[in-house]
């Protein structure tokens, strides 16, 4: 590999033509005032320190020139000044013609030196908005005078299995780590710390390997244990707990960016726990770290991937997906696939290789043509762009039980039997012979009493010109409906029928129409009423809207007749909702009684069950309003289609109601199609597979041509299921009756069914391009799948697909993919990674504390085969992580972050803990491993008032019930537009991008949650019940008790006065006030303890919320 | 004790008294006070001022405004209804949009399939008002009350044309989610100037029954990559106002104290074991989390209030959750020294019926956003309080959907969009920028969402191009590689 190829003639070509045309960029040409003039230090600057060791390039240089040179003097070609990367050796000291950027071992004549130190023509320049501080001014001076040996940047050469370090103090070092950790602290003249106590050890550790604090019991036998490998094997034990897969899963769902919603805009529900269980269930089958990610990467493209492989390579659907009305699919599919390149760069190899998206990176040898070469490996995914309407988007995986797998299979060959039995050829010529003669036998619709017939054939006429309807304003449209056409009103027509309907109290009477509601919501659909609001008349409409999916609602037929509303009325609605999917013909007979029972309803030509509301109409309801379509008084009018509207003044039979919602259509569909026969029985088809997604083609208007098909087709269709579910020679009707109830059964056990999403391949791949400035319509030279060249090139032995990609990533001699591996478990330690910046491993990331030690660490792992258990439990048994985390304040004040590892770390616990160990700690946990995401308590409306409203998933919160609520932290429903409040307070990600660290923030707004909220507050009750139950007889002893569960040790007198003297304040308050002590303990889903003192309970709920708010109990320690 | 909410100021506090307390005789620098500044393990290499939390060397230039109003109309008003009068739109009703005009621009899915584009006149009538001379709708009676305090522009631009990219780029500078927001960017670079509250503060209209069907998302008041404690925290209509707020039933305010002591207490007793000062922390951040539970209901509570405020942000105001009383409430927290005051007030997204509904939507605008004008002038805080009212983007000029006489709908339109803005640091009663015939392209003075929000940091004594923060090896900045001062507008 040489990382000269960079420099091309070519490009330096180019370079020079830049140059030529702009000397102005050219800020490196030779000053010949500055010569050897030194700039002196201004005014009140300190003196820099002299260097007491040699400088090292990796360490102290080139961060240095990096974050304040590299943009302009970088490897982005586009932006490079004056011809100069100070990124490249060859380039730093190249002979220029009679001066040198450096000259090893003399800083006055280095150009570089000149300039920096200059003071007019200084470098950076000041428009950069970057300056170095004189201590960096003086270390490069000082660099080059010692010589000025470069180094390549670390992270990019592979690590070397360093030896073990000389030490001094043999005797504290207990496994490799600590020659490492503790050469450093000699060198700089410190000493490790002791030993942490056991209990904090212990407690350390266990929040460390299972998230979750030792019971006390565990904490007095660790202590009695005096065997000198007590602490190993405790720690095998903790690495065998189920919880072991849990702690790690935690921060391996940052990277992954997991969540529980789809992230844009209307953020509904996606299900992608089975991908988080294969994690959990990974970890604590410690599967190795290559085959951990090879099936993460690509389980999809293994030879007869498993099950388990396919869900694995779900880590790459986690990422963010969109369906808002009116984006652009290929828009947001480049989203999706950048997305994935950044993550798989920054979680494997700490790379920021997103940075690469707009233009070559500034900082690291990655072209832009190189990150969209990364980019095509997750490119050919059958993916649509816009997706997830309903939940998961294709590619899907269905998981069903082996129940609803066999049921499936069972439907599957009954649905094929019953096809089989009803070959489409004899079925069709059957339907076609029946087609010319059955028109003469259908029954003529029902006549007598019809009194207004609205046929809606392209008009508002009446039939009997009684009742023509007016349009107040607006216009109306008329489109194929089931009775020949129909009407459409946009929502903004109104239109007067005058005096049809003019019903009243003690006449009989039946109204029917066909009806299709377009908007999402309740609707109302005739009314005839006066305007007041305690109105005369009546009104049909649907309501009670209950939603099932992507503009899926199903509606009651409400029925109102007043005299005076609402007091004096009948409301009576249909029991079961109608699924608002197509036209339904609604009939309601009334018999002239006055009364709700003398309401029937029919819902396509069957009468349906319904319920009463009101039933108390004194009075007639008779009005002299006019009938009118929708509701012009409430909002929106009538959204939707309307058809055949026939008012009797008498009651139909049921036999009437069927004509007028079956037999009609067929005559209808007769006439229509007396002289087409039909060549295919669309229904009778098996089903065809799904297409694979196409990105880039937005909807294009129908021609009048492909509608008029569309529409012949579905007449087809409608007279062909006519025939056969009431025409056919009756073993074919029944074998379609059976057909089409097999078949919904089929959906409904179909939607029934967990699913996860997966990757998958594109049969035919699409194709990827160099995206202009990043933009999706902006495309440059097409691409094809690799992998950076300043890295290891890609075997040509392995498939230029995922799959290869993974093994590349694996490949031992990879520089970045252990270190960047072992420095996230020891970030998860520590608190901060031996590279501090976790998720970029490139020039402008901090170079690592112990680069010997990462490396040794990395090779180790390797070594090991990828052994992640191994390595947890060698970095935890190291005598470096069991150093106790007191420390002096002159300790504190030297290295505040604890970079050079001389105490035992110390910081709060990470959001999910925070939660489980209030929890565990009160008895009220519910440890179950996996499944579903839950709904703890969360405070009311906090998705609603986000929310787009109805219909859709994931707008509303329902909370779970009993012992869903004490789910760990993890499980909590994570909603990315609406993250959980008492997580993300406590600096838990939104989830929306891979993090690789969390920050650690200290906030007033955690104090509240912590005192405040309802799960605390049960906590608290819970762990003072504990106390009471279990702690002994003494305050003392209930005291010692709490406390000890809360941080794994007793308090001492001090701490232990300060409790007791509260709990004796709180003790007379709520003894006096029993009324407040009874609500507080009904916070809570479980109920409170009554066989203990209201007031005394309530005096302990608050010392234990005491314990549970103090600093050492959310923190590790 | 420190006594801010802001957490960076207790941090600074409690860490300038540990060193009083613990290096006596050690003479310790500003860089090593910076370093324990920021142990949160991000931004090493920023040091906080201890008295406002914000950067050291901000502002970066004497500020005109020290806090900001932020009335964001979520849903994109139509600017041809509102501010953008296009008398000569009347010719060409029912015509079909130009291609010389639209120029092959793209559109969104929603519209993209209609076979034609006619040109939708505004139904609404247009006068000019105050010395300015400005152009109003009748839709907006009391903005013409305002004209000549505010300066309006017509020719903002967008780069996105769907709301969540749009409105995530006008409220962090970035489409796609993952940058910190206006606020966060706002109160990291300067801190807080109050005692009591959150530094930013976010208000919701609730939705009301005309159109809720717009989403928010809380990546808009996020912080991004900077530390959560910069994301903006929202105060709700209903329960409580902040989450977490109240103490639980039955526990009285003299029992959180005796709680509060004891805690105090015993992390003090543990401070002096581990000597780590985030223990010092959170000792003040609880009596800050005490205090807050007083401010903030005195914030909320408007029965002090007299008679002449509510009919001056008009009868809603009185309705907690409504734009109205979010208004007056910015007001309050204006007072109070919240540095960023975000609302967001949905409602706007008119596709189809759009007389209709933009008549109703601005019913429950208009009065208020005047009376926040009003009501700061004569209080003298609209001399340091920058207000405003601003869309993600504009409306097209061709109808969606049906178009007749009296009824129309409107697609997104990024490509101009009239907002307005007054207050600490911009021109009053002036009009900025014309667009085409059409409404559909800028002709004369263009701004870039970036230039808007470079020109609002500028008036809070920001150098855009300065405030920035190292993540993933790069420099960040609010208006990410753009951004240009408006000028014009600056007074």
């Amino acid at each position: 590999m040489s990382r000269t190829s960079l420099d091309s003639p070519l490009r330096n070509a180019k370079r020079w033509r830049g140059f030529l045309i702009q000397p102005i960029v050219c800020r490196w040409l030779p000053i010949a005032a500055v010569g050897l003039c030194l700039t002196p230090l201004g005014a009140g600057q300190a003196p820099p320190n002299p260097p007491e060791k040699p400088l090292d390039f990796n360490r102290d240089i080139r961060p240095v020139l990096s974050d304040n040179c590299f943009a302009c003097h970088g490897p982005e070609e586009e932006s490079r000044q004056g011809n100069l990367r100070l990124d490249s050796k060859e380039s730093v000291f190249a002979d220029r013609g009679g001066y040198r950027i450096i000259a090893p071992g003399s800083s006055a004549t280095s150009r570089l030196y000149q300039r920096i130190s200059s003071k007019e023509k200084r470098m950076p320049p000041a428009s950069s908005g970057r300056s170095l501080t004189p201590k960096q001014i003086e270390l490069l001076r000082e660099w080059i005078d010692q010589g000025a040996k470069w180094q390549s940047h670390w992270a990019f050469d592979p690590p070397k299995h360093p030896a073990i370090p000389e030490i001094k103090d043999k005797t504290w070092p207990r496994n490799p780590i600590d020659y490492f950790t503790l050469a450093r602290l000699e060198a700089e003249g410190l000493k490790p710390s002791a030993e942490a106590d056991k209990a904090t050890l212990l407690r350390r550790v266990s929040f460390d390997l299972t998230g979750l604090p030792p019971a006390p019991a565990e904490v007095d036998s660790f202590i009695a244990n005096q065997s000198p490998d007590a602490y190993e094997k405790k720690v095998d034990q903790l690495l065998n707990s189920l919880h072991y897969g849990e702690r790690m899963a935690m921060q391996w769902l940052d990277l992954a960016r997991y969540a529980d919603t789809h992230g844009f805009h209307i953020d509904s529900l996606r299900e992608m726990w089975p991908w988080r269980d294969w994690v959990i269930d990974a970890f604590n089958r410690n599967m190795p770290f290559d085959e951990f990610t090879i099936e993460q990467l690509a389980g999809d493209l293994l030879p007869e991937a498993t099950l388990e492989q396919k869900i694995a390579s779900g880590f790459n659907r986690n990422n963010m997906i969109n369906f808002e009305g009116g984006a652009i699919p290929e828009e947001y599919h480049v989203e999706y696939v950048v997305d994935r390149a950044s993550t798989t760069a920054t979680t494997w190899l700490g790379l920021t290789m997103g940075c690469a998206r707009c233009h070559d990176h500034k900082y690291d040898p990655i072209k832009q043509k190189e990150f969209y070469r990364f980019y095509a490996f997750f490119n050919t995914v059958p993916e649509r762009g816009l997706d997830g309407y309903e939940g998961n988007a294709a590619p899907v995986l269905q998981l069903p039980s082996a129940e609803q797998k066999r049921q499936m299979v069972d439907l599957n060959q009954q649905i094929a039997s019953v096809l089989t039995a009803m070959p489409e050829k004899e079925v069709l010529a059957l339907r076609n012979e029946w087609q010319k003669t059955r028109i003469a036998t259908l029954p003529e619709p029902p006549g007598g009493g019809l009194v207004t017939h609205y046929r809606f054939n392209g008009d508002l006429s009446d039939d009997f010109s009684r009742y023509d309807g007016k349009l107040v304003r607006g216009e109306v449209v008329y489109e194929d409906g089931p009775t020949g056409k129909a009407a459409e009103f946009s929502g903004e027509a109104q239109v007067n029928l005058g005096q049809a309907g003019d019903f009243d109290v003690g006449k009989p009477c039946a109204l029917g129409l066909w009806v299709n509601l377009y908007g999402l919501k309740s609707s109302e659909v005739l009314q005839k009423k006066d305007a007041s609001e305690h109105w005369t008349g009546y009104e049909l409409g649907f309501g009670d809207v209950a939603y099932a999916g992507r503009h899926q609602r199903n509606l009651r037929f409400v029925v109102r007749l007043a005299a005076r509303w609402p007091d004096a009325a009948i409301e009576v609605r249909t029991k079961d909702r109608v699924p608002m999917d197509a036209a339904h013909h609604v009939l309601v007979n009334y018999d002239g009684s006055g009364k709700a029972a003398g309401l029937k309803i029919y819902v396509d030509g069957k009468p349906w069950e319904t319920e009463t509301v009101k039933d108390a109409l004194q009075g007639t309801f008779h009005t002299s309003a006019s009938l009118e379509i929708g509701n012009k008084n409430i909002g929106g009018l009538f959204q939707g289609q309307l058809g055949d509207l026939r008012i009797y003044t008498r009651t139909l039979t049921d036999t009437e109601a069927e004509n007028l919602a079956v037999h009609l259509p067929a005559r209808v569909l007769l006439t229509e199609l007396a002289d087409t026969p039909a060549a295919e029985i669309a229904t009778l088809q098996p089903d065809k597979p799904p297409q694979e997604a196409d990105i880039g083609e937005l909807a294009k208007a129908e021609s009048k041509e492909q509608k008029q098909e569309r529409l012949e087709k579905q007449r087809q269709a409608r007279l062909s299921e006519y025939f056969l579910m009431h025409d056919a020679p009756e073993r074919y009707k029944q074998l379609y009756s059976r057909l089409a109830g097999l078949r919904k059964e089929r959906e409904k056990l179909e939607k029934s069914i967990t699913t996860t999403m997966i990757m998958a391949e594109m049969s035919k791949p699409r194709d990827a391009f160099v995206l202009g400035r990043g933009q999706y319509d902006n495309k440059g030279e097409k691409v094809t799948p690799g992998v950076p060249s300043f890295l290891l090139p890609m075997s040509r032995d392995l498939p230029p697909n995922r799959l290869g990609l993974a093994k590349w990533i694996l490949d031992p001699s990879n520089p970045l993919t252990a270190r960047v591996v072992v420095n996230q478990y020891w970030q998860q330690y520590f608190g901060t990674g031996i590279v501090k910046t976790a998720e970029d491993f490139g020039s402008q990331g901090e170079p690592p504390s112990h680069p010997e030690l990462l490396d040794w660490l990395a090779t180790e792992f390797v070594r090991s085969g990828w052994d992640v258990k191994a390595m947890q439990r060698l970095i935890v048994t190291s005598a470096t992580y069991r150093q106790s985390s007191r420390a002096s304040r002159e300790l504190i004040e030297r290295d505040p972050e604890n970079r050079l590892l001389a105490r035992g770390p110390r910081f709060r616990l990470p959001a999910e803990l925070v939660r489980d160990n209030a929890l565990a700690v009160s008895g009220l946990l519910n440890d179950k491993i996996g499944g579903p995401s839950v709904y703890p308590n969360q405070p009311k409306g906090l998705w609603e008032e986000m929310a787009f409203g109805e219909g859709y998933s994931g707008q509303s919160y329902a909370q779970s019930s009993s012992s869903d609520l004490y789910r760990r932290g993890m499980y909590t429903v994570w909603k990315r537009t609406v993250p959980p409040p008492s997580l993300t307070l406590f600096d838990a990600p939104d989830r929306e991008k891979c993090t690789a660290r969390r920050a650690v923030t200290n906030t007033p707004l955690q104090a509240l949650v912590l005192l405040n909220d309802p799960t605390y507050v049960e906590a608290s009750r819970a762990l003072a019940v504990r106390a009471l139950h279990n702690g002994g007889k003494s305050d003392r002893a209930r005291i010692d008790f709490a406390f000890k569960l809360a941080t794994a040790r007793t308090p001492n007198a001090q701490e232990q006065a300060v409790l007791l003297s509260s709990l004796r304040e709180f003790r007379s308050a709520y003894r006096q006030d029993q009324a407040n002590a009874s609500k507080l303990l009904s916070v809570g889903e479980t109920k409170a303890d009554s066989t203990l003192g209201a007031g005394e309970l309530a005096a302990w709920t608050t010392v234990a919320s005491m314990i549970l708010n103090l600093d050492e109990t959310i923190t590790k320690q | 004790m420190g006594d801010s909410l802001t957490p960076e100021i207790s941090a600074a506090m409690t860490r300038r008294q540990f060193f009083r307390r613990s290096t006596a005789g050690i003479a310790i620098g500003i860089p090593a006070l910076a370093t324990l500044l920021t142990t949160d393990g991000f931004g090493a290499d920023t040091a906080t001022d201890p008295k406002t939390g914000g950067l050291v060397g901000l502002p970066h230039f004497p500020p005109k405004a020290r806090r900001v109003i932020f009335l964001h109309q979520s849903g994109a008003p139509s600017q041809m209804e509102l501010f953008d009068y296009k008398p000569n739109l009347v010719k060409w009703q029912g015509a079909e949009l130009p291609d010389s005009v639209r120029m092959g621009q793209r559109i969104t899915g929603m519209t993209s399939a209609q076979s034609s584009f006619p040109v939708a006149p505004s139904i609404f009538k247009f006068s000019q008002y105050g010395r300015s001379g400005a152009w109003i709708s009748e839709l907006l009676p009391y903005h013409t009350k305002i004209v000549d305090d505010i300066t309006i522009i017509k020719t903002v631009y967008s780069e996105a044309i769907n709301h969540d990219p749009a409105i995530t780029f006008l409220q962090t500078g970035f489409q796609q989610p993952g940058r910190p927001s206006m606020g966060a960017w706002t109160t990291y670079g300067l801190g807080s100037e109050n005692q009591n509250l959150p530094a930013f503060v976010v208000l919701i209209s609730q939705a009301n029954a005309l159109n809720p069907d717009q989403p928010l998302f809380s990546r808009l008041w996020g912080s991004g990559f900077l530390p959560s404690r910069y994301q903006g925290v929202k105060f709700r209509a209903s329960g409580d106002p902040v989450l977490y707020l109240s103490n639980p039933p039955g526990v009285s305010t003299v029992t959180r104290r005796r709680l509060l002591d004891g805690i105090g207490k015993l992390n003090r007793l543990l401070a002096e074991k581990y000597a780590d000062p985030e223990i010092d922390t959170r000792v003040a951040q609880y009596e800050m989390a005490y205090r807050m539970q007083t401010s903030v209901p005195d914030l909320m509570d408007l029965s002090k209030e007299p008679e002449s405020t509510f009919e001056l942000y008009g009868p809603d105001s009185r309705k907690p959750g409504t734009y109205a009383s979010n208004c007056l409430l910015a007001r309050r927290l204006a007072e109070r020294g919240v540095r960023f005051i975000q609302l967001y007030h949905r409602g706007w997204d008119q596709h189809n019926d759009l007389p209709r509904d933009i008549a109703l939507q601005c019913k429950g605008v208009d009065q208020p956003s005047a009376a926040l004008i009003l009501d700061l002038k004569q209080r003298g805080m609209l001399d340091d309080t920058l207000v405003v009212w601003a869309g993600e983007f504009g409306r097209t000029v061709y109808c969606q959907g049906k178009l007749t006489g009296t009824n129309y709908g409107r697609d997104h339109h990024p490509r101009c969009f009239s907002i307005w803005m007054a207050g600490g640091g911009i021109q009053r009663g002036l009009t900025i920028g014309k667009t085409d015939d059409y409404c559909y392209n800028i002709v004369e003075d263009q701004v870039h969402v970036h230039d808007l929000q470079a020109t609002i940091l500028h008036c809070l004594g920001i150098d855009h191009l300065k405030l920035t923060y190292k993540f993933q090896g790069r420099y960040f900045r609010l208006t990410d590689v753009g951004g240009f001062l408006v000028k014009k507008a600056l007074a």
